[in-house]
C-alpha cells in the first residue's frame, strides 16, 4: 500500500490524457526540447518493450532500429516534457518485458500485429482526425465573422500602417 | 542558529521539477504543526532556545510530568506550594502532551509559547535545509561492513582470516606507546546513531498536508522522527546562507598591462 502523503505529492503530476497502449505496441513519443531559447518537438518512434512503475512514476522503454543498430530510450510518461504519445500499431506479445528482442536479428525482431486492437486504434485515429477538422473549421469560421477574405484583411492592415 | 521544525520522514518518491520538467528524487517530510512548549532564556536557563513539540500523545499514555509540561490546569501539591511561596510559574503551551520534544538554539526568539508553527512559517523562503535523523541500526558489524575495510586475502595462504582488520597496533603514528591508538576503527555497533545531512535543496512545500520535499535521501526509517532546520552551511549551493561567514579577502587578479 502506498503512503497517502506520497500519493498526494505525486498526484499533481499524473496526466490524464495518456492513451491506452500495451507492451509490444508501436508508438510515437513527442518530446519537448529546449533548442536555445525556442522550444521544439522531437519524435521518437519505436516498440514499447517495457512499462515499469506506477502512477506518476510510470516509465516506458521504447526500442527502435536505427541503421540496423538497436536504440532504446526510457521515457517517464507523465513528464511535462512529453508533449504527446501516439499509438501507431498494436502488437500481440505474450510477455510483459520484451528483453528477448535485444538478442534477435532481422525478421525475428518484428512483433506480431494484433488486428483486433488495431481496428479500435484506427477508428480512434479517424475520430480524432474528424474532430480536429471540425474544430479547425469552427475556429476558422470564428475568425472570419466579418466576412472579410484574408486578402482584404491584409490590405486593410497595410492601409492602416501607411496612414501612421 | 535558526529555528527549525520537528517531523517525520514519510518516504522517498520522485516528482517533476517545476522549472524544466526534470525528474527530482525527493524525500517527503511531514513537519509540524509544532507547538512552542517553552522559551529558554539566557537569564534563567543560561542559554536561549525554543522548545518545540511534535505529534500529540494520548493523555492516558503520557506520564504526569509530560502532561504538566504542556498543561497549566494540572493540579499538583508542589505547584500550589510554589504559588504560595510567590514563585512565578512558567507559561504553558496548553496543548496535548507531545511525543517528540527538542530544542533549537535561537538567539532572540520571536515566537511565543503556545504558538503552533507550520511548514510555511519556517521554510517559506528557505531554499536548503539540514536534516537530523537517526540512521538505520545495523547491529554489531565487522570492519568490512562498518568501515569499508578491504579485509584480508581470500587465498595466498590466508588461514581462516578473510574479513579481519589486520594488524591494529604498531601504527607509525603510535609507535612505542605499546597500545593501539585511540579511535581506531574496529568492529562494533553500526548505525542507529544521530546523523546530520546538510544542504538539501527544498523542492516543494505542501502547506495543506504540512509536507516539505527535499532533494535526496535522509537517514533513518520511514516514519522516524527528524529535526529539520534551514541550512547552516556557509556558501550553500542552493543560494541561501544563514549566517555571514568569515570575512573573505577579495582576491583581485592583476591584469596584465600592455
Amino acid at each position: 500500500m502506498q503512503n497517502q502523503l506520497i500519493a498526494a505529492c505525486e498526484a499533481k503530476h499524473a496526466k490524464s490524457d495518456i492513451p491506452h497502449f500495451q507492451v509490444g505496441d508501436t508508438i510515437i513519443v513527442h518530446q519537448k526540447l529546449l533548442d536555445g531559447v525556442k522550444e521544439r518537438l522531437q519524435t521518437f518512434e519505436g516498440d514499447v518493450i517495457a512499462r515499469s512503475g506506477a502512477g506518476a512514476r510510470e516509465s516506458i522503454t521504447v526500442r527502435r532500429l536505427v541503421q540496423s543498430e538497436g536504440v532504446e530510450r526510457i521515457f517517464p510518461i507523465h513528464s511535462p516534457r512529453i508533449a504527446k504519445i501516439e499509438v501507431k500499431r498494436a502488437g500481440m506479445v505474450r510477455r510483459a518485458k520484451l528483453n528477448y528482442i535485444r538478442d534477435r536479428v532481422g525478421k525475428a525482431t518484428k512483433i506480431k500485429p494484433d488486428p483486433k486492437r488495431q481496428v479500435v486504434l484506427d477508428a480512434a485515429v479517424k475520430v480524432a482526425a474528424v474532430e480536429t477538422a471540425m474544430a479547425a473549421a469552427i475556429a476558422n469560421k470564428e475568425n472570419n465573422t466579418t466576412g472579410e477574405s484574408k486578402r482584404a484583411a491584409k490590405r486593410k492592415l497595410k492601409a492602416e500602417s501607411t496612414k501612421k | 542558529m535558526a529555528l527549525g521544525l520537528l517531523g517525520t520522514k514519510v518516504g522517498m518518491t520522485q516528482v517533476y521539477n517545476d522549472k524544466d520538467g526534470l525528474v527530482e528524487p525527493v524525500t517527503v517530510l511531514q513537519l509540524g504543526p509544532c507547538p512552542v512548549l517553552q522559551i529558554r532564556t539566557a537569564d534563567r536557563d543560561g542559554y536561549s532556545a525554543v522548545q518545540l513539540g511534535f505529534k500529540d500523545k494520548p493523555r492516558k499514555n503520557a506520564i504526569r510530568a509530560e502532561q504538566g509540561h504542556v498543561a497549566s490546569g494540572l493540579k499538583s501539591k508542589r505547584k500550589d506550594a510554589r504559588l504560595k511561596g510567590g514563585v512565578q510559574l512558567l507559561e504553558k503551551a496548553d496543548c496535548e502532551p507531545q511525543r517528540f520534544i527538542r530544542e533549537f538554539r535561537v538567539d532572540a526568539p520571536t515566537v511565543k509559547v503556545g504558538e503552533k508553527l507550520a511548514v510555511s512559517d519556517i521554510f517559506g523562503s528557505v531554499k536548503a535545509v539540514d536534516v537530523i535523523g537517526t540512521s538505520k541500526g545495523r547491529g554489531y558489524q565487522g570492519v568490512m561492513r562498518r568501515h569499508g575495510f578491504h579485509g584480508l586475502p581470500a587465498a595466498h595462504g590466508a588461514k581462516k582470516v578473510h574479513r579481519q582488520a589486520g594488524s591494529t597496533s604498531s601504527l607509525a603514528s603510535n609507535r612505542g606507546s605499546g597500545r593501539p591508538k585511540k579511535g581506531l576503527k574496529r568492529a562494533g555497533q553500526y548505525g542507529n546513531t544521530r546523523v546530520t545531512i546538510r544542504n538539501l535543496a527544498v523542492v516543494r512545500i505542501d502547506t495543506e498536508n504540512n509536507l516539505l520535499l527535499v532533494r535526496g535521501a535522509i537517514p533513518g526509517h520511514n516514519g522516524s522522527y527528524i529535526i529539520v532546520r534551514p541550512t547552516n552551511k556557509y556558501g550553500s549551493t542552493h543560494g541561501i546562507v544563514r549566517d555571514a561567514g568569515p570575512a573573505k579577502n577579495k582576491v583581485v587578479l592583476a591584469k596584465k598591462g600592455k
